[in-house]
């Protein structure tokens, strides 16, 4: 695989029972380089995700990742506990010690809530948290499942501009979204 | 120790999961003598059934929601992402598990089976069988979750009850031997063995369960 590409993705298909979600699916995605997945809700765009991350497996297909320092993953689910605080769910993301972690508090404007239950947050601002596993997490791959849903204008700026940031840093991106955001990307077209 | 510290912290959480089957347990051990004569002999005759019956049900409430809350809320995911071995998370998960609610269970049968019998041998020997069986017991539940991971704990509870019945025939077996005096610790050694083959395969087969169930 060309050291350039983190993801090389040859012929991938992906068949539920007989109907055939996608087929013939190739791209690549290289480093410093995104790539917004696009389609119809039902094409199979969390699907690929699904497969580029290993939780499934595909049809048909090869593809390849070289992602030294891992893959980081926003996707539809938050991963986070209802019954604990934002500060307890920060220290079950593994992120307390983290160096950069009171500047994405202060800036995500999760600062008053630390000591608040996930449960009785907005969905917007569970998001938020959910935001801090991805600015916190050095992987040279990052997938995102409609990230910009229920983000406030100003989190969905600090959300690209972060995202534009990766790309500067050689990172890949591989993403889907509905709302329109100022990332360069490549297109890759489910139908 | 980290994970072992984080899982506490979860389960320390959510109340109504450590408390709830140890209510249980001290409920049902509780009422057993509500439902026979106060006699001492008459007692003694079904207590040590009823005590292994409500750790049995105690373990299988305790893992009702043991993987189901991480599956739905998109934790696992996350944890298969990070390439983190989920053989190792399940082991720790029982480990807590077992710590917040068989240790505390295994100490109410010692209390339980004083206050029934009188007797302070059995009563100490009673208290190693149920801190080995309730660990059993939690690493075959966990196994019948992660089979009904997406259908309801009770399918896989089902699932699992009868690998349980003969780890409760060498309890019931265990229990005359230690009123007999002979071969109590080869009942405690055969458990153990068992303990300790049960230990490894469990979280090895739960994670690929679960790796399937994500998939």
């Amino acid at each position: 695989m060309n050291t350039s590409l983190i993801i090389n993705a040859e012929n991938i298909a992906y068949k539920v029972n007989d109907f055939k979600l996608f087929h013939n699916l190739s791209f690549t995605v290289e480093k410093g380089e995104a790539l917004h997945v696009q389609g119809a809700n039902g094409s199979g765009k969390s699907t690929l995700l699904r497969i580029i991350l290993g939780i499934t497996n595909q049809t048909k297909g090869k593809i390849e990742i070289n992602s030294e320092k891992g893959i980081s993953y926003l996707g539809h689910k938050n991963a986070l506990k209802n019954y604990l605080s934002l500060e307890d769910n920060i220290l079950l993301m593994e992120l307390d010690d983290h160096l950069d972690l009171l500047k994405y508090i202060d800036l995500l404007g999760l600062k008053k809530l630390l000591e608040v239950n996930v449960a009785n947050l907005s969905y917007g601002q569970q998001k938020k948290l959910a935001l801090l596993r991805l600015f916190l997490n050095e992987s040279d791959l990052i997938v995102l499942d409609e990230p910009f849903v229920g983000l406030d204008d100003n989190t969905q700026e600090i959300l690209s501009n972060f995202l534009k940031d990766q790309l500067n840093k050689n990172k890949g991106i591989i993403y889907t979204s509905h709302i329109s955001c100022s990332l360069e990307s490549k297109i890759l077209l489910l139908k | 120790m980290k994970i072992l510290r984080l899982e506490y912290l979860k389960l320390r959480k959510k109340t109504r999961s450590w408390l709830g089957p140890i209510l249980v347990f001290w409920l049902i051990m509780l009422a057993y003598p509500l439902t026979v004569e106060f006699l001492q002999d008459k007692l003694e005759i079904g207590f040590f059934s009823v005590l292994w019956i409500a750790i049995l049900i105690s373990m299988m409430l305790a893992t009702e929601d043991i993987f189901i809350e991480d599956y739905n809320d998109g934790s696992l995911e996350q944890i298969m992402i990070k390439n983190s071995s989920f053989q190792f998370l399940v082991s720790m998960r029982i480990v807590i598990y077992w710590l917040m609610i068989g240790v505390p269970i295994s100490g109410l049968s010692f209390f339980f089976s004083l206050g029934t019998t009188e007797e302070i041998f059995l009563s100490l020997s009673i208290f190693p069988l149920a801190l080995i069986s309730s660990y059993i017991f939690l690493n075959l539940f966990v196994l019948g979750n992660a089979l009904s991971l997406n259908k309801g704990s009770l399918l896989g509870a089902l699932v699992t009850m009868p690998l349980a019945l003969p780890v409760l025939i060498v309890l019931g077996k265990s229990v005359i031997s230690i009123q007999l005096g002979i071969n109590f610790l080869e009942f405690i050694l055969l458990l153990l063995g068992c303990l300790s083959i049960i230990m490894i395969i469990v979280p090895v087969i739960v994670s690929y369960i679960i790796k399937a169930h994500l998939e």
